[in-house]
């Protein structure tokens, strides 16, 4: 299913996906740390184009609540009350990708509150924070997957070109990191590192812990490549007049295990975000009021929110798209690396 | 004969190794048990003192060390500060629900992964290959935390089963059949959600060992003896595939560990995931070495099982000249 | 006239299994011996596994020799330390046997060319390049070519991309190990052809390695047969082919047809 479809329509794919969570600012219609207390835990609230007159407006709308008769929680629609749902409104003041500062919001409405996807205990809006937490997941996953990338090409290249007593220990090593529980060393990294400090050391914290530990696939890979590059005769070659080690490396070795590297990579930053999502999710990622994948599902915990409050599941779904996007890209570029072996572009040999 | 002591040699570093480390981290980790306590104005100073020195954590590192492994020799494991007991009988409970439920779950994750593999692989390109690979494909793209807490909501609004613990209240008045049935209904959705993770993966690398071994040379001899397609594919094929197969049993017993914990903590069964996991925010230390100290023997038995299998399946081996 | 090249009882063990097809107990090379005169081809020839190509890599710097010597132009340089050699390496240049994997595919012509000049640290940027373009155009690459990426030309183009890389740093001695053996028979012989005329025009030495006798006897002055590390036989050319001594030497013979047609004065091939 995933043959007709190069790589670069993945990559187009995930580029929408991820220009979506960093355009959360403006797709969001409100700040996701803004508390409206009388009103916790909403269902998602329906669009109308026709009112309870049988009218027809041009512009969605929704209806403003008000409690149940007899209830305190409870609320359902005011049909006298339409709210039009405007578009490209101007709203809570927030900085584009941290940059630019704007106030322009794809949709919002004047009075009312409009809760899309419902809101959360303390009355937050579960879209705005889906959108905001997508962006400290998918930026914790990718900047970790890039560390751990960086480990894995040190490591990798270093044991794949030294050999010798290099090889044999960071290879044991390595053996060991891929036998071991994943989230036992990631539990075992960030619990017993300070559990309460500010969002933007816990964040950094975070990153530092999950690319600690899946750097040893990727090393194994990237040394497998080295060993077999460094015996190629156009690195003998480039011996014989006289290159360093270094320019070897970088030249000749290096580029062949670029391949390897992209494909890790569309492979290790779901699993990343997957891990952010699951230290967020048992208390020990970036703390509140910052909202994550995780710590948005961590409620659910509670029985009565299990029963009654459904919508609060739907963060969950929001990682599966990217999910797709990333392994769609990984099955894409693995199909192109050997379908280059076979037509013997990468200079290889010739099997 | 040497190979499995070197196994059991290598097993024991890696224990000690582990414990060490353990001890290591727990002791150095900022904040211990009785911070807490402290911050409450109403115990005093000097009971928290006492309470710490009762629990000899004013003692020197290496000398806590060497207690702690000498309780472990005499069968004791230390004690937990928080549930104010001893270790041992905790864990145990514990660790006898983890295993209950991994084994169930391992079991039916290759029951199914390897016949289905099999299918998959004679079957390439056809109708049931193509069929499985889009299932396989389609679980791959939904992560297990996300699946868990589907079936936890579905369990929660269906009331069809428990939604946490290991049985249900009032047990023990049950008759044997009801016993069975119910612990059953306990297991069936953590073992659901364990299976789900496992078995995509499993199932894809069973499809890809027994479909090289497809391609060699000696089975389609064998076809042509007209052997009949069924022997062909379990008893020849399948066992030449055997040897990466147990391998990979070795190396997905970690993933199963991680998987575990986590499952266990979503769906609240009783195992050893979730006291690891509220011992190490409470820094309970005892507790925490002694779970970690389970899960690694659980990881090592695990792998040592998986090398006695590949001794008994591969002839080469036993000769001495495993190709590797 | 002084010899260019002297090699004095070398010897090469390895130790362990480190190569594939390498006997671990009986070394790679024996005792040998032998020596090239300037602007001469020297051949040496042996089946797969005779320590040809060990031999070529000890006198091209890549390997080192367990014992015995080196000798270029009288300067010894089985020994030398890193720095010497880097001075001493451009005099000895290495053309391989299959372009295909001794050119890195995603260099374009000039880079490859120009590689050993930039390793070198020798020249800038510009010259660099125009001592590329002068030495392709003597291998006879045209010009517009020059651009392309190696993967994009031919087998026996690449090879002559590999020879002008090898000669930019003029080098005095050319090691061409089975550097035709990979190609076609039709190039083969216009490769045969250039390395002959850069042979007279530039005033080349090569140390010419084949297992293909034909080949020998078309290029070379001298001969030196192989066997298990040794040189069995050695001397000039025509009487090596002509009045072979040696039963290896016969066996080779005999498994080149078309040297009955050719024997004495072989044709253009």
């Amino acid at each position: 299913m995933i043959r007709y479809r190069g790589w670069k329509q993945w990559l187009l794919v995930l580029a929408v996906l991820h220009g979506t969570i960093a355009a959360a600012g403006f797709l969001a219609p409100y700040d996701p740390t803004e508390q409206d207390r009388e009103h916790p835990y909403l269902p998602p609230m329906k669009l109308h184009l026709v009112d309870s007159q049988g009218h027809f407006h041009f512009r969605p709308f929704f209806y403003a609540l008000h409690p149940r008769d007899g209830s305190l929680d409870q609320f359902e629609e005011s049909s006298g009350q339409v709210q039009p749902l405007g578009f490209l409104v101007s709203g809570r003041p927030y900085r584009l990708l941290g940059l630019v500062p704007s106030r322009l919001h794809l949709f919002g409405a004047q009075t009312s509150k409009i809760y899309l996807l419902g809101s959360d205990a303390y009355g937050r809006d579960q879209l705005s924070r889906i959108l905001y937490g997508g962006q400290i997941s998918l930026l914790a996953g990718l900047l970790g997957a890039g560390l751990t990338l960086c480990f894995g090409v040190l490591i990798g290249a270093t044991a794949g070109y030294y050999g010798g007593w290099r090889d044999g220990l960071l290879m044991r090593l390595a053996e060991l990191f891929v036998a071991l529980p994943w989230l036992y060393l990631l539990l075992a990294l960030r619990a017993f590192l300070p559990l309460s400090v500010r969002p933007v050391q816990a964040f950094f914290l975070i990153v530092l812990v999950i690319g600690a530990v899946g750097w040893a696939r990727p090393a194994r890979l990237v040394r497998g490549v080295v060993l077999s590059a460094k015996e190629r005769d156009f690195v003998r070659a480039a011996r014989g007049f006289g290159a360093t080690d270094g320019y070897l490396l970088r030249r000749h070795i290096l580029p062949e295990t670029s391949s390897v590297i992209l494909t890790q990579a569309a492979i290790l930053v779901p699993q990343f975000v997957l891990a952010e999502m699951t230290l967020s999710f048992l208390g020990l990622g970036v703390p509140e009021p910052t909202p994550s994948w995780g710590s948005l599902l961590a409620s659910l915990e509670q029985y009565s929110v299990l029963v009654s409050y459904w919508w609060m599941y739907l963060p969950a779904l929001a990682i599966v798209p990217f999910f797709l996007g990333y392994l769609g890209l990984a099955s894409a570029l693995q199909q192109e690396i050997s379908v280059e072996k076979i037509e013997g572009k990468t200079g290889g040999d010739v099997w | 004969m040497r190979y499995f002591l070197r196994r059991l040699i290598q097993a024991a570093f890696l224990l000690t190794g582990v414990s060490i480390l353990t001890f290591l981290f727990s002791t150095l980790a900022p904040g211990n048990y009785f911070d807490e306590m402290r911050l409450n104005p109403q115990i005093s100073p000097e009971t928290v003192a006492a309470l710490r020195a009762q629990y000899q954590l004013d003692q020197p590192l290496p000398l806590r060390y060497g207690r702690w492994v000498n309780s472990v020799l005499h069968g004791e494991m230390g004690f937990s500060f928080a549930y104010n007991s001893p270790v041992r009988p905790l864990l145990w409970t514990r660790a006898r629900n983890t295993l209950l439920l991994t084994l169930s779950a391992t079991l039916i994750a290759w029951a199914l992964a390897l016949p289905l593999g099999v299918l998959s692989a004679a079957t390439r390109g056809r109708l049931p290959d193509r069929s499985l690979s889009w299932a396989t494909a389609a679980a791959l793209v939904i992560p297990d935390l996300v699946f868990a807490l589907a079936l936890l909501i579905l369990a929660v609004r269906s009331g069809w089963f428990p939604t946490g613990g290991i049985v249900s209240v009032g047990f023990e008045s049950l008759s044997p059949i009801q016993k069975f049935l119910d612990l059953a209904s306990h297991m069936a959705l953590p073992v659901l959600a364990l299976v789900f993770s496992a078995l995509p993966a499993l199932l894809r690398h069973v499809r890809a060992a027994v479909r090289e071994v497809l391609d060699a040379p000696f089975l389609r001899a064998a076809a042509s003896h007209g052997i009949p397609r069924r022997i062909l594919l379990y008893r020849y094929a399948l066992r030449a595939a055997a040897n990466p197969l147990i391998s990979l049993f070795g190396f997905s017993i970690g993933a199963l560990l991680s998987g575990s914990l986590l499952v266990e903590v979503v769906m609240s069964w009783p195992g050893l995931g979730p006291l690891l996991l509220e011992s190490i925010l409470a820094r309970d230390l005892y507790v925490v070495i002694g779970g970690v100290l389970f899960s690694t023997i659980f990881l090592v038995a695990g792998n040592f099982l998986a090398d006695i299998f590949i001794y008994w399946a591969d002839p080469r081996i036993r000769t001495g000249k495993a190709a590797r | 006239m002084q010899p260019l090249l002297i090699v004095e009882n070398l010897e090469k063990r390895y130790e362990g299994a480190r190569r594939l097809g390498a006997k671990n107990k009986a070394p790679a090379l024996r005792g040998v011996s032998f020596s090239i005169s300037p602007q001469s081809t020297f051949a040496l020839v042996g089946e797969s596994g005779s320590g040809k190509s060990t031999l070529a890599y000890c006198i091209a710097g890549l390997e080192r020799a367990t014992s015995g010597n080196i000798k270029l132009d009288g300067n010894e340089i089985t020994e030398l330390d890193p720095k010497r050699l880097r001075v001493l390496r451009p005099q000895i240049q290495l053309v391989f046997q299959d372009p295909a994997r001794s050119l890195n595919p995603r260099f374009s012509a000039v880079e490859t060319v120009s590689e050993p000049l930039l390793v070198q640290g020798r020249m800038g940027k510009q010259e660099r390049e125009d001592r590329a373009r002068a030495v392709l155009s003597q291998v006879g690459i045209p010009q517009e070519k020059i651009p392309l990426r190696a993967e994009e030309f031919s087998g026996g183009q690449r090879q002559r991309l590999a020879i002008a890389r090898a000669l930019v740093l003029e080098p005095k001695l050319l090691i061409l190990d089975e550097a035709l053996s990979a190609l076609d028979c039709s190039v083969q012989a216009q490769i045969a052809n250039l390395l002959l005329e850069l042979q007279s025009s530039l005033g080349l030495t090569y140390l010419f390695i084949t297992h293909d006798l034909a080949m020998a006897g078309h290029l070379a002055d001298e001969i030196a047969v192989m066997e298990s590390g040794k040189i069995v036989e050695m001397g000039a050319a025509e009487k090596v082919l002509r009045e072979p001594e040696q039963e290896t030497t016969r066996r080779l013979i005999a498994a080149t047809p078309r040297l009955d047609i050719a024997a004495g004065q072989p044709q253009g091939l």
